[in-house]
């Protein structure tokens, strides 16, 4: 018989092993030259969303710390002002921050819990619950994304925790495909049926035994799916679309498009957001992927229980980009897509 | 055994067709229900009788006087005649017409921008996937990471800055006049092409990108198959196995994507029609909903949905037809 161990003794070794494997984790990160990259980029983000309000030297939502219209660069406004309002440019960016990132990351991990509940429901129990998924998924993928996301928010409201809700409502689909296909084939494999064997129920299979399978695909899409969602975010504010009463970076430039920042030359007005856009979007994608990278089992080879994946070819990382394609197709370039129709062939993944 | 897949396959996007009906009919019903309250806000000195007259009229005029079930009987009777109803516009013009008038602007943009974006992108991607691991490749790899991150209206006010602000090579905003004068002669149509430089390449950038990258993986996949080497250790020339082995064999994914990249330019190019003023279809849906305009507005979707379902089911069958291989599972 096991020896039990007191609970909080139990607990608090578990606290302890979490820590240390978080920290472990970072550190393999840290030592990824991409993760570097990332880490370093995301963590300043977190930094400048957290501390605005001492970064900023002004109070862009306070209508009295408004100046002189129009002014290039200087020391004193670091961006320079706006041309219809006069606000200070380099603290709208750094307040701007604050609504990707909340917008952004929330939806990510929002997208990741439905995606990987409905995910390993439907590709382990299977049956009703499968079609229904599925059949949910198939439809949402032929609605064009935008302008069912201006629908939603012209029926439900623009505020910023509806626009996620919107975008999480959305998003779910690529990633429970993705968790799906990975479920069919960890359901097959011997662990899960030596636990079947051993008369585990159902729910401890799923949480203890096909969950933690997934969860390098989780936390890749995680950080990808927030990185899409700050381009979405971006798009509809720039359409005007966003919560009207914050201050993103896809409003800055569509203030900037229609205040004539073009017209009069004013680049610091209107580079300046795109750039936030994309060091937020492009630092958000590189952790990811390097996470996906350190966490994918494929490569730890000696650890036996994930010996499945060694067949696996590369489509997961594939089709979780394709699934951040639904959201980019809101905020960027109509992006190419990989094959998504019915035919099973090109997941490589067969149940 | 492929004629019942076939026909299965027509069903089920039928099936979805109809639900994605449905959904069209009820989303805006979640919100606003009375077209009477939201367009005629009781005038100054009128009656609480006659307003409640103006209401009833305005409710018959469009539909709104019966049951949300026979409301929504009469939508599907009058879709299956193409009338997707009426506009909540001033002289309640029908959607269709509003529609049909403003298509053939964005497919100008869709089709130029998927041929560019095609014809380009392959020839790039098969370039990347032959010399790996060269400069042509990397280029492709950081190219694609940094294309993603960056959003596609962002590309659009750069081009328009520049290109044609700056530099004013092309219209920054689209001529105002160009669709009211256009007469198929060739000055109007040189007029167009001028205009739509700039809406179309800043589509095209991430379309070539896209393609590429998806080519450059295909090429790749194909070229890593047992049946090359077979081709190369029976001696072929490079070019014979270039061409007709590995090439024809990877089109078919490239196939599959071009059927998804359809609806998604179509979806994206609502930004890009907003940033060059372009009077398309992304124009007229923002329209409708800046004047909370829902048959307009579910029309345009309903439109958009009915492309990509076609899309998705052509592409589908093409592939079944063109690959004898496909196993065609009906568990997906």
């Amino acid at each position: 018989m096991k020896k039990k161990l007191p609970i909080h003794h139990g607990m608090a070794r578990g606290i302890e092993k979490r820590l240390k494997n978080t920290g472990l984790f970072i550190k393999r990160i840290w030592s990824h030259k991409q993760g570097k990259i990332g880490l370093t980029m995301v963590g300043f983000l977190v930094v400048v969303a957290i501390f605005a309000p001492y970064i900023a030297p002004f109070n862009p939502y306070d209508v009295a710390e408004r100046t002189t219209k129009g002014l290039p660069p200087s020391s004193k406004h670091l961006l320079g002002t706006t041309i219809n309002t006069g606000q200070d440019i380099f603290s709208m960016l750094v307040y701007g921050t604050r609504v990707s990132l909340i917008v952004g990351v929330t939806s990510g991990i929002c997208i990741a819990i439905v995606g990987s509940i409905l995910g390993v429901a439907a590709g382990y129990i299977g049956g009703l619950v499968d079609s229904l998924v599925m059949r949910i998924v198939d439809i949402m993928l032929v609605i064009p994304t935008l302008p069912l996301v201006i629908v939603l928010t012209n029926v439900l409201g623009r505020d910023y925790w509806t626009i996620i809700l919107i975008f999480v409502a959305l998003g779910w689909t690529g990633l429970a495909r993705t968790i799906r296909s990975l479920v069919l084939v960890l359901k097959n494999s011997n662990y899960v049926k030596a636990a079947e064997l051993a008369g585990a129920s159902r729910w401890h299979i799923m949480i203890r035994h096909i969950l933690p399978g997934t969860s390098h695909l989780l936390i890749m899409s995680t950080a990808l799916s927030s990185a899409g969602i700050m381009v979405a975010e971006a798009g509809l504010s720039f359409l005007g679309l966003g919560d009207p009463t914050a201050i993103s970076w896809g409003k800055m430039l569509a203030e900037a498009q229609r205040g004539g920042a073009l017209l009069f030359g004013a680049w610091w007005w209107i580079l300046t957001p795109g750039i936030g856009i994309f060091l937020a979007v492009f630092s958000f994608m590189r952790l990811g992927i390097v996470m996906e990278e350190i966490m994918n089992p494929r490569m730890q080879r000696s650890s036996g229980v994930y010996k499945v994946f060694k067949n696996l070819n590369s489509a997961y990382v594939e089709e979780v980009f394709n699934s951040m394609d639904d959201y980019a197709k809101i905020g960027v370039t109509p992006a190419f897509e990989h094959g998504k129709g019915e035919v099973t062939h090109e997941t490589g993944l067969k149940a | 055994m492929k004629n019942t897949y076939v026909i299965k396959r027509i069903f089920y996007s039928l099936f979805v067709f109809v639900v994605v009906i449905t959904l069209n009919f009820f989303i805006p019903r979640i919100g606003v229900v009375d077209p009477a309250e939201r367009y005629y806000p009781p005038q100054g000195n009128m009656s609480e009788i006659e307003y409640e007259i103006i209401k009833q009229v305005t409710r018959k005029q469009y539909g709104f006087d019966v049951s949300t079930w026979q409301q929504y009987l009469n939508y599907l009777h009058g879709l299956s005649k193409g009338d997707l109803g009426k506009s909540f516009r001033p002289g309640s013009p029908a959607v269709i017409d509003l529609i049909v008038e403003r298509l053939p602007w964005t497919l100008v943009l869709s089709v130029s921008t998927l041929l560019i974006g095609l014809i380009i992108g392959v020839m790039f991607g098969v370039v990347a996937a032959t010399k790996r691991g060269r400069w042509q490749d990397t280029l492709l790899l950081n190219a694609s990471t940094i294309m993603v991150a960056i959003p596609g209206f962002f590309i659009a006010l750069m081009l328009s800055f520049y290109l044609g602000f700056e530099l004013e090579v092309f219209p920054a905003y689209t001529d105002s006049n160009m669709v009211a004068n256009f007469d198929w002669s060739l000055a109007a149509i040189r007029t167009v092409a001028y205009n739509a430089a700039l809406p179309v390449l800043s589509m095209a950038v991430g379309s070539i990108i896209g393609h590429a990258q998806g080519t450059r993986n295909a090429v790749i996949a194909v070229t890593n198959e047992d049946f090359i080497l077979t081709a190369k250790a029976k001696g072929l020339k490079q070019n014979t196995i270039r061409y007709k082995h590995i090439l024809r064999n990877s089109m078919l994914p490239i196939v599959t994507s071009l059927g998804m990249s359809i609806s998604g330019l179509i979806g994206g190019q609502v930004v890009i029609e907003q940033v060059f003023n372009w009077n398309g279809m992304g124009t007229l849906f923002l329209e409708a909903n800046n004047t909370n305009d829902y048959p307009l507005m579910m029309g345009i979707m309903l439109l958009l949905s009915g492309f990509t379902i076609l899309a998705i089911l052509i592409t589908d069958l093409v592939y079944v037809l063109l690959d004898p291989r496909v196993t065609v599972g009906d568990k997906r």
